[in-house]
């Protein structure tokens, strides 16, 4: 061991959402160096906010990440809701937890198959795939075409949620659109249950190492939108206590903020909410679960994709659920909320494809926002990604420097890092 | 160089025709605008959509925000026969300027099999959908010089000027598109001697 020397350097690490590095350095068997280092341009969505009437705040923040955006969206409303004291409906929470689960099955199949699956295939990416297993991908992409038009059906659009807002929807689904979908969801099954079986075949790592993992928690139901915030340590917080989880600090080689809670770590996403919130999970997401052998707490980060498959279960079920609920009471237009001319402070949650996500809202009474504070998930998963990397190096340092990089990678992306809503700029070089 | 460097003095003809909101997939245009509205120019593909939606577009035509889909963008092309995408590109022009190209023109559809999902934009959505024999039969793409990438919620004035102009293009283009269709649809007997 004490002649290993070990150099990774890893720049903007590929298959994540945004710029992230990775180094390791060892020499002659020590560890100088583990790092993971985030490169992320500053955000200014807070200074954004400011000074801008309540009802942009959504649609402002929905823009931050084009993945999440339903669940910025949802979190955005409800700390203004929050704020400004105003009750939303039953149909309205049908509603938005059934949008929910589009995004998050929206997510999740993307992270899953495009994202993770290349690596178990030995395919740099999804493209060769297509070619080696077309009929993978293409399953993918027709969950991925399910919930993208669930999401439309309900948001109004396929990427931005217009028809959300403040205390309910400006526009509403119709039943015979609702059935339409129910079909479809019924129809997945098939694909949720060849999504489990392939996932069974995948030679998960083998890596363990215990964390505290937090994240929304209800008594009721599977928990996605409000509730209280709960960790495998045994606390929990009102939501207007996050600030007591968060704890955001600043480290040298990051510019983005860290988080830590009871120990030095934690972790929040899908395996975060199955370790919290097995017991509310749909019978059939338990039955994929325990087709994968999980049961919690696990303690593999790597197996958090694997939760996110579960999780797609679980919402296909539910999403199934809410309809047969949204119909047999029928869709009613509902009267929209007036600002009552009266400001506040509220905070709203959402346990979104990557974690706890927390949008703070100080709003005056003229409906402007004095202040906002937003804390993503995949800030507060930094320190325990690096901390599950210093964990595993030592258990492949044997290995060629590629496998080592490579292992590294895939624990990393097993976390769905979402770093930065980056740029898509086409860089076009033309014949 | 291939393809049509647009100014901001380009002319357009703009007619009123009646709107179609929910045309069948098949046989229809769908224009897609791509992009981050907080990232400065990179909204122009979005901030063009939202014009183009407020305009009387021809039968078969739906306009959808594309924003930051990423490989998404496949569904959202799939099944339709004509795909016009406007996008934030580097085409070597003066910021503001658009280019009007085809995926083949610009070698989008190489060899590459990087693909990155952090960067999954419009070229990986292309290659992933060439992949699997998914492209619409005719893609056409307009692609704008960014002036500025930086988390703004606004477009540079050089681009923000464009936007109108961009959109008169791809009014003409849809309407000559519907005229031609609607001539072949005419004279089926003619086109089926020829």
């Amino acid at each position: 061991m004490s002649a290993v020397n070990v150099n990774v350097d890893v720049h903007h690490l590929t298959r994540v959402e945004g710029h992230g590095n990775i180094v390791i350095d060892v020499k002659n068997g020590d560890l100088i160096k583990c790092e993971w280092q985030i490169v992320e341009a500053p955000r200014f969505f807070e200074a954004f906010l400011r000074g801008r009437p309540y009802t942009e705040a959504s649609h402002i923040t929905s823009r931050i990440c084009g993945i999440c955006s339903v669940g910025h969206a949802t979190a955005s409303l409800r700390a203004t809701e929050n704020a400004l004291q105003v009750e939303v409906s039953e149909q309205t929470e049908l509603l938005r937890k059934l949008l929910f689960h589009g995004e998050m099955i929206d997510s999740h199949v993307l992270h899953v198959y495009m994202l993770v699956a290349p690596d178990f295939f030995g395919a740099g990416s999804v493209l060769p795939l297509a070619a080696s297993h077309p009929e993978v991908v293409m399953r993918a992409l027709r969950i991925k075409k399910l919930s993208g038009d669930l999401c439309a059906m309900i948001a109004g659009r396929h990427t931005h949620p217009i028809a959300m807002t403040v205390g309910g929807f400006n526009h509403l689904p119709t039943v015979k659109e609702l059935l339409a979908m129910r079909e479809r969801l019924v129809a997945a099954r098939e694909d949720m249950d060849e999504t489990i079986a392939l996932l069974k075949t995948l030679p998960w790592p083998q890596f363990e190492r215990e964390t505290e993992y937090v994240s929304l928690q209800k008594d009721d139901e599977y928990a996605f939108i409000d509730g209280r915030i709960a960790t495998t340590d045994g606390f929990t917080y009102e939501l207007s206590e996050y600030r007591k989880v968060t704890n955001e600090y600043l480290v040298p080689h990051s510019t983005a903020k860290w988080s830590k809670h009871n120990r030095d770590t934690y972790m929040v996403g899908a395996l975060a909410r199955f370790n919290n919130n097995y017991a509310q999970l749909h019978p059939r997401a338990k039955a994929a679960a325990e087709e994968l052998g999980m049961a919690p707490i696990v303690t593999n980060s790597f197996l958090n994709s694997a939760a996110q498959a579960i999780e797609m279960v679980h919402c296909v079920e539910d999403g199934i659920r809410i309809i047969d609920e949204l119909v047999d009471r029928g869709i009613e237009e509902e009267p929209l909320y007036q600002f009552q001319g009266k400001g506040g402070e509220g905070v709203g949650s959402c346990d979104v494809p990557r974690g706890i996500l927390f949008h703070n809202y100080v709003i005056d009474d003229n409906g402007l926002i004095q202040s906002a504070n937003c804390v993503i998930p995949t800030n507060q998963n930094h320190a325990n990604i690096e901390a599950d990397m210093r964990a595993l190096l030592p258990q492949v340092l044997d290995q060629p420097q590629d496998k080592i990089r490579h292992t590294m990678e895939m624990l990393v992306r097993a976390y769905d890092p979402c770093i930065s809503c980056s740029t898509h700029l086409l860089d076009v070089e033309f014949v | 160089m291939v393809g049509d460097v647009g100014t901001r003095h380009a002319s357009r003809v703009h007619q009123n025709r009646p709107s179609n909101d929910s045309p069948g997939p098949s046989g229809g245009t769908r224009v897609i605008g791509l992009g981050n509205l907080m990232r400065g120019d990179d909204g122009v593909g979005v901030r063009v959509t939202q014009m183009l939606m407020s305009r009387d577009l021809p039968d078969g035509v739906q306009v959808v925000d594309g924003s930051t889909r990423g490989l998404g963008l496949v569904s959202l092309m799939e099944g339709w026969q004509r795909v016009i995408l406007v996008d934030a590109a580097d085409v070597g022009q003066a910021p503001g300027c658009f280019v009007r190209f085809t995926p083949q023109e610009a070698q989008l559809l190489g060899q590459d099999q990087h693909l990155s999902a952090h960067e999954a934009g419009l070229r990986d959505a292309l290659l992933l959908a060439n992949a699997l024999n998914l492209l619409p039969e005719e893609i056409v793409i307009y692609g704008v010089q960014p002036a500025s990438l930086d988390w703004e919620d606004r477009l540079s004035p050089q681009v923000e000027a464009t936007v109108p102009v961009l959109v008169g293009s791809i009014l003409d283009e849809l309407q000559a598109n519907a005229a031609d269709h609607s001539a072949s649809s005419a004279h089926p007997s003619t086109l089926a001697k020829e």
